[in-house]
């Protein structure tokens, strides 16, 4: 028996997750990506890490405040955002991101202007700004002393927050079991690893725009991303050979269901050089930031849409993928520029107020 | 000449198309004498579908009359036949078969999408019936993704999931769902899998040896069960993908 079979009738399902849940899943991933990255320099007061986390910490706050946006706007009926509230369903792992969410940013804020209160009273007398702003720095930063056992409270508040995020965020795509190529362990590791690199990636390359960052700075990130990539290559080569030796059904079945498009052995080849080139750059140039940055970046975000929207042409029934292609509107690209806009926007008001030259300022 | 009356209960346990047209003069007859409150739905009752694969002829008629029934948006599907051209490489010179499956939602007694709502919008209803409260629902598209057999969708006109009910709004008024009414061949059977002298549960039993589910291996214990079904049709399809699509998606 050799039968071949031609789908000639039947449904195709257009993408339930649209491009907002991508960027909900790089944003908050960047963010408690960062947060981690902010606590050497700003708990464990680590020297040489002062400028890194100050930097890491505004980019766990841009991409923290952003991502919730991006994640209501996925929601087809955003205006209805306050039944998740109403009607908590704890078998549901949405369900509990909905109250995971807000801790983890309500603590972010709190541990963010804990920390950057010095900065905020420094900049109201000696950062140039116009009298409103200089008020409102006088305002937020106050007398400009820090009280260390508030900071140390919200930033183990903000830990936990991350945590429950991170996991939560793993969990509701790993709980699909009619998509086995989310329904993997591996997927919530994967998910934590690519981040931490997003967020290191994008402190390197805030750091880069802040001006010729130190050599020792740049190869801090740099280690710690050599780390990151060395991960992800072996979660990598794990699910592979789970998949190919059969040992585990669910990655060979997912294995057996991509194997043949050319589209996800592309994906699947440009995700492990991309991951490789920036491993070996990291350990081989760590003076390379900017690229190593944009290339972890960059990493970060094309793992997400390769799984989230990638495994969403998976037909669950039928044969062969459904078609997509990336909608100009609001349901597609619109939905990534506006996004990004609004990242520009939360990055232009910060800074505004506190530049990225005092973050980075080693004496501040 | 004495008429039995059937009463709208018996009908529906009874409810292949055939069955449906046989039993119309006589509950016709029987309807003007029945109070309205004989027409609900038999309590206990536990509805679910019998497909016979080989009376369907994939004519679609059902997926028309679903579409025409709950006002399905164009490009949306509650039901469909799929269809499939199968060629015996090893037999040269045989043309091509075709094989149709019709789907639907399975209101499965164990179902994904239940469990994931995180508003508990989707909830399965004591007769069985897996729904959408659409009130409740915030289109967050979890349950979509997490229907292992593709029966849910994000219903563009509202914005809500959106699926197969077995047609809930008929069971209430004792009629069939419009799928099974129109079917052409008589391919689908509907009625309680409780009734044991319901012609759903004698059917079944009948072709016993021969009743499959799709997926089982999954354990969502389907309501939807079949005759006549391919092995090779029973989980994912393996083959070329669909040469058809719907208009909204640009082709």
């Amino acid at each position: 028996m050799n039968p071949t079979i031609v789908e000639t009738v039947n449904v195709v399902r257009d993408v339930a997750w649209l491009p907002w849940a991508v960027q909900y899943f790089f944003l908050i991933g960047l963010s408690y990506g960062a947060f981690v990255v902010s606590l050497p320099g700003i708990v464990w007061r680590r020297s040489g890490w002062i400028g890194i986390s100050r930097v890491a910490l505004l980019v766990a706050l841009i991409c923290g405040l952003s991502a919730p946006v991006a994640l209501l706007a996925d929601l087809h009926q955003p205006g209805r955002s306050y039944h998740f509230y109403l009607h908590f369903t704890p078998s549901s792992w949405m369900s509990w991101g909905s109250f995971f969410i807000p801790v983890y940013v309500g603590a972010l804020m709190l541990y963010a202007w804990l920390a950057w209160r010095p900065l905020l009273a420094q900049q109201a007398l000696q950062g140039g700004l116009s009298p409103r702003l200089a008020w409102l720095c006088r305002l937020l930063g106050g007398s400009g002393s820090q009280s260390r056992g508030a900071l140390l409270v919200a930033a183990a508040l903000a830990f936990v927050g991350a945590s429950l995020v991170a996991l939560y965020t793993g969990m509701e795509v790993m709980a699909v079991r009619a998509i086995p190529l989310w329904h993997t362990p591996l997927l919530p590791l994967l998910f934590v690893v690519t981040a931490l690199a997003g967020g290191i990636g994008l402190t390197l390359l805030l750091q880069r725009l802040a001006g010729p960052p130190s050599a020792d700075d740049t190869a801090r990130l740099s280690r710690a991303l050599a780390l990151t990539q060395g991960a992800a290559l072996v979660i990598g080569v794990v699910w592979l050979l789970l998949g190919f030796s059969g040992l585990s059904p669910i990655h060979a079945q997912a294995l057996a269901q991509l194997a043949p498009s050319a589209a996800w052995k592309v994906a699947g080849l440009w995700a492990a050089g991309s991951t490789a080139l920036t491993l070996w750059l990291a350990l081989r140039h760590p003076g390379s930031g900017l690229l190593i940055g944009l290339l972890a970046v960059h990493s970060a975000w094309l793992m997400r849409w390769t799984i989230l929207i990638g495994g969403q042409q998976v037909p669950k029934t039928g044969a062969g993928f459904y078609p997509y292609q990336l909608p100009l509107g609001f349901d597609g690209l619109l939905g990534i520029v506006g996004t990004a806009g609004l990242w520009v926007f939360l990055f232009i008001a910060i800074t505004t107020l506190l530049p990225l030259t005092r973050l980075t300022r080693k004496a501040a | 000449m004495k008429i039995d009356p059937i009463s709208p209960a018996d009908l529906l346990a009874s409810s292949s198309r055939r069955a449906f047209l046989r039993g119309i003069p006589v509950v016709t007859v029987g309807a003007v004498s029945l109070p309205a409150a004989a027409l609900a739905a038999p309590s206990g009752a536990h509805w679910g579908m019998l497909v016979d694969v080989r009376k369907c002829i994939g004519c679609q008629a059902c997926t028309i009359a679903c579409i025409n029934e709950n006002d399905v948006p164009e490009g949306s599907f509650r039901t469909i036949v799929s269809t499939y051209s199968v060629k015996q490489n090893d037999q040269a010179g045989q043309p091509a078969g075709t094989y149709v499956l019709p789907r639907l939602c399975n209101h499965c007694d164990n179902p994904p999408c239940v469990p994931v709502c995180p508003v508990g919008a989707t909830f399965k209803r004591a007769d069985g019936l897996v729904l959408v409260d659409g009130d409740r629902c915030v289109g967050c598209g979890y349950c979509v993704l997490a229907c292992p057999y593709d029966a849910r969708f994000i219903n563009h006109q509202t914005g809500k999931a959106d699926k197969c009910t077995f047609c809930g709004h008929r069971l209430e008024a004792g009629l069939l769902p419009a799928c099974v009414e129109t079917c052409v061949g008589g391919a689908r059977i509907f009625g309680d899998l409780n009734d044991p002298k319901g012609e759903l549960r004698l059917r079944m039993n009948a072709a016993s040896e021969q009743l499959k589910v799709l997926k089982p291996e999954l354990g969502t214990k389907p309501n939807v069960y079949y005759i006549g079904l391919d092995e090779r049709f029973q989980g994912k399809v393996e083959g070329q993908g669909a040469l058809w699509q719907s208009k909204t998606q640009g082709v």
